[in-house]
């Protein structure tokens, strides 16, 4: 089959493409390996501040029926394994769509934090309890630790205690190798206060509330109360860490050691507690796995999250008619993306000649996507902006040298 | 860490492994990757790659390679000969 578009992946950003694009009047397809359409947004469930309930598969329901409606057509519980010159979309079941256009908005993986015992059943990244508790309402244990103090742990933390799931504490990683700045209380408090006025959630709130109480923050979590501080009734520990997940054939307990104010171990001194369920939340990055093997030209950005495909304030990156918008352009919450795709689909309707005036139509998007981020009520990393600025400056030293050399 | 910690869960492959390539004159990723059979698992490295890279750039005192190291490959998901099949013999 062709299309004018192939959309990969059905998160926000995806349908937001696909819906834009097919109000233009283009012929589209979006593809995605879940049975239900919406990527992450699914798991998605928090009160925001100003507009109230955040509820993600409502939202993902509606874009669902739009696209629909809009003649798009939908593949689920299928993954593309490959994209070929010029451009032939591979999917596993043996089809292939042909297009001029691509939109890979894959969205984000975790990061996994190797903790002594990580792989014992029982162990699952946060995401994956999100979307088991949320989605599938499923509790993911009884009693539940959690490794890694950030935005989207302190989210999930509340959304288990509402589900009736006893969460027995939060803890900032051991520190390792590969740990950073993950581990050290006092990085943690920096990141927890330069939050406390976006806070969707009454946890993250109370959170950041917490690290910008003027003891906490200048004693720099020297005197941290060795049981924690109870935020929603849940303890944040700061100065403890969990260096091991213990267990016959399953979690059974977690290993508890004291930390100083730079996340190193006091004593080697430890303690045990029972637990049947430990979540891991090491941060997202990109996942641009498709991006690499059509051949995109690359970045490596910390702030945005890691490996990110090179791309103009278009959204298209160095391969011709391949662009990306969403979490695959760096980490951000569910409505930036879907601004994001508004972008791609109408840059990617007026490359086909569907918008009159095109070019006014991009810019409006364009300032759309700067709107949604200076409202942004989450933020996953912390120098998302700066990340921003480095892409742009990439991007335009790459348009630079080829101009040159052409 | 503990040098017996797990690092590629796919293949098995713990710490240790990883620091002996590191000595060995493995710098890159993908160079890990042959050595070790760490990122060839199963979930072709979306679980430990970024691991691997923090790792490599600690012991090495590198930064981070723009291009993801593992060089990805087509099929970048598993894929069976049927499936395979099905795509026609004219790739
Ligand atoms: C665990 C987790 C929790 C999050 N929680 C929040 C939150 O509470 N609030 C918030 O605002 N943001 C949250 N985010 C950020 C979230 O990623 C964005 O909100 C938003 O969902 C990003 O949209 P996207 O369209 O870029 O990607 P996604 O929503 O991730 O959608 C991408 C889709 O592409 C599919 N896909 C990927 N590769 C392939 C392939 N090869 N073949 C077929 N399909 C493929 C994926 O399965 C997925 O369905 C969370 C992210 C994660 C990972
Ligand atoms: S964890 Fe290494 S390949 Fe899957």
């Amino acid at each position: 089959m062709t299309y004018d578009l192939v959309v990969i992946g059905a998160g926000p950003a995806g349908m937001s493409a696909a819906i834009k694009a097919a109000k233009a009047g283009a012929h589209v397809a979006i593809i995605d390996e879940n049975p239900v359409s919406g990527g992450k947004l699914l798991g998605q469930l928090y009160h925001e501040p100003d507009s109230g309930w955040w509820v993600g598969r409502n939202i993902a329901r509606e874009m669902i029926a739009k696209a629909s409606s809009l003649g798009v057509a939908i593949f689920r519980k299928m993954e593309i394994w490959g994209i070929f010159p010029k451009w032939n979309i591979m999917l596993n079941n043996g089809e292939r769509l042909t297009t001029e256009h691509v939109l890979i908005a894959t969205g984000a993986a975790e990061k996994a934090i190797p903790v002594e015992g990580w792989t014992k059943p029982g162990v699952m990244a946060i995401g994956a309890a999100q979307t088991l508790t949320n989605f599938h309402r499923v509790k993911p244990g009884k009693k539940v630790v959690i490794i890694g103090v950030d935005p989207l742990s302190l989210s999930v933390a509340q959304e288990l205690k509402m589900a009736g799931v006893e969460v027995a504490g939060i803890y900032p990683p051991p520190a390792t190798e590969v740990s950073s700045d993950k581990s050290n209380p006092k990085q943690i408090i920096q990141g927890l206060s330069a939050m406390a006025h976006l806070a969707p959630n009454a946890l993250l709130k109370a959170a950041g509330k917490a690290a910008n109480h003027p003891t906490i923050k200048n004693i720099a979590a020297k005197c941290y109360p060795s049981f924690g501080v109870k935020v929603w009734g849940i303890p944040l520990h700061l100065r403890k860490t969990i260096t091991a997940i213990e267990g016959e054939k399953q979690v059974e307990q977690v290993r508890i050691t004291a930390i100083d104010g730079n996340g190193n171990q006091k004593n080697g001194r430890t303690k045990t507690m029972g637990v049947d369920c430990v979540c891991i939340s090491g941060g997202l990055y990109p996942l641009s796995e498709l991006a690499e093997a059509a051949g995109c030209d690359f970045v490596y950005i910390e702030e945005l999250g890691g490996h990110v495909p090179l791309h103009s304030p278009e959204l298209e990156t160095t391969k011709d008619g391949i662009y990306v918008a969403g979490n695959i352009t760096g980490i951000e919450g569910a409505k930036v993306a879907m601004a994001q795709g508004e972008l791609a689909g109408t840059a990617i309707s007026s490359r086909l000649g569907l918008l009159q005036k095109g070019s006014d139509a991009i810019s409006e998007a364009q300032v759309k996507v700067q709107d949604a981020r200076a409202n942004a009520v989450i933020t996953f990393q912390q120098h998302i902006e700066s990340g921003r600025e480095k892409l742009a400056q990439c991007w335009h030293t790459n348009v630079q040298t080829s101009s040159g050399k052409g | 860490m503990d040098k017996r910690t797990e690092i590629c869960r796919c293949e098995e492959v713990k710490l240790g492994e990883i620091l002996n390539a590191i000595n060995n004159g493995a710098k890159t990723s993908k160079a890990l990757k042959l050595a070790t059979r760490a990122g060839m698992g199963i979930c072709q490295g979306r679980t430990c790659q970024p691991v691997l890279e923090q790792i490599i750039s600690y012991y090495t005192n590198q930064n981070i390679q723009e291009t993801p190291g593992l060089s990805t490959n087509h099929p970048v998901r598993p894929l069976s000969l049927e499936e395979l099949a099905g795509n026609r013999k004219d790739l």
